[in-house]
């Protein structure tokens, strides 16, 4: 097993939970604007929203492209100590990412794209843990504390 | 089949009159006041013509005799999934047919034999394959019916607009995925040769988010005009996405942006007098 980068927030009981089936670009877009709907919902600022949004995104375009068969991502909101915070994971049973380490390196990509996927997303948000082993899948779970 | 095909043939009109009615009365059914009975009965007798012949063609059916059953029925559900029925509408009004069919076997019969109930069985084997048919009928018609929504979607959303002599004005709406990347470049190298200009404004206001990916693929066009020679100014990424490309760290110093529409229009203007082109007050069209 590859070291794990970061530690999940641990679970708090959720105010809401929204589940996606990423197979598709469409549905990248589908979670995209539900991200950005749940931040709105729990107060979140635009600029947060906005961030938030494309941390999804960005993730769940990696489904896309890397899982062979897709993935699933939760959208959650919960109160972390009182303070509105939202999250998301990113299971898959796809490849794994063979070397966590390089992935996570600002414009390393294995298909062209911009290589800030990874990176870019851990600077969006509060809270960023990837488990990977290779052959088996890969999960993310990121969150995203209130302003 | 027979005796089935026989008794459907012999009670041909009454088999659909008592059809029709116990379409009529069963609110879940597939029809609505506004259908034309007309229509329905010519569709509905179709229908039990072909089933007729099937039964008619042998003990089990020919495949040939039962392609025509279902293509009556694929006829059937393809204009109930365009006029807007339910699934459940349009199966029952093909699984209505057995209680309709049955009660006629049973009073031809005149008592229950086993050779009845193998009618029956027969009969509602039949009438069940029919049902997934139209099924997946159905849903077929549905889908080609939104993939030609999403086309005509796709066609309407990017128009490339000479604004100026040698400016090209593209405003963005919606999503960017890797076909509609594709068409935008397309488009936008096609508007650019065809306007001989200089200059592409892309305005990205309505895309809702700007991701790494709708990055990529707004360098690769800008890099494909530049190679025709013209200069792209993206305009409209509003505040919050300037923040968020910031922190991804995402790479756009390859083209021009400006905030709002109106400067990158500006710009637009002072690199065309920075080229020796006319300058806007003397320009025309």
């Amino acid at each position: 097993m590859t070291t794990p980068i970061g530690s999940e927030r641990p679970d708090e009981a959720p105010l809401e939970t929204l589940m996606f089936r990423i197979i598709a670009e469409i549905d990248v877009a589908e979670a995209r604007r539900a991200a950005r709907h749940i931040a709105g919902r729990h107060g979140f600022k635009t600029v947060q929203a906005y961030g938030f949004a494309t941390a999804v995104s960005e993730i769940a375009t990696n489904l896309v492209l890397h899982a062979d068969r897709g993935g699933v991502i939760h959208l959650t909101a919960a109160l972390v100590n009182g303070i509105p915070t939202i999250g998301f994971t990113a299971e898959d049973d796809g490849p794994g990412i063979p070397d966590l380490a390089l992935a996570m390196q600002d414009g390393y990509s294995t298909l062209g794209g911009l290589g800030c996927g990874l990176p870019g997303t851990r600077r969006l948000v509060d809270t960023f843990a990837v488990t990977t082993r290779p052959g088996e899948g890969t999960r993310i779970a990121c969150s995203l504390t209130r302003i | 089949m027979h005796s089935l095909g026989r008794i459907l043939s012999e009670h041909r009109d009454a088999v659909i009159d008592s059809w029709i009615e116990r379409l009529r009365d069963d609110r879940g059914a597939g029809v609505t006041p506004s259908a034309s009975p007309r229509v329905l009965r010519i569709e509905l007798a179709a229908f039990l013509d072909a089933l007729t012949a099937f039964f008619l063609s042998g003990i089990e059916g020919t495949e040939d005799s039962f392609r025509e059953v279902a293509s009556q029925a694929t006829i059937i559900s393809s204009a109930r999934a365009r006029d807007g029925y339910t699934p459940a509408q349009t199966a029952t009004l093909v699984m209505s047919l057995k209680p309709v069919v049955s009660a006629v076997i049973q009073r031809e019969a005149g008592g229950l034999s086993s050779e009845l109930l193998e009618t029956l069985a027969h009969l509602n084997a039949t009438v069940d394959r029919v049902a997934l048919v139209t099924f997946s009928a159905f849903v077929e018609t549905r889908e080609r019916l939104i993939e030609r929504q999403s086309r005509a979607l796709l066609d309407l959303a990017t128009p490339a607009l000479p604004i100026w002599r040698h400016i090209v004005l593209m405003p963005l709406v919606g999503i960017v995925d890797t076909q509609r990347a594709r068409q935008i470049m397309e488009w936008l190298l096609e508007a650019l040769t065809r306007e001989e200009a200089h200059i592409a404004i892309l305005d990205v206001t309505g895309v809702p988010v700007i991701d790494s990916r709708v990055a990529l693929h707004l360098t690769k066009t800008v890099e494909a005009a530049r190679l025709l020679g013209a200069k792209v100014i993206v305009t409209g990424i509003s505040p919050d996405a300037a923040q968020t490309l910031v922190k991804l760290d995402v790479n756009l110093t390859s083209m021009i942006t400006r905030g709002t529409l109106r400067a990158g229009l500006g710009e637009a203007f002072r690199l065309l007098s920075a080229d020796g082109q006319a300058p806007p007050s003397k320009a025309g069209f």
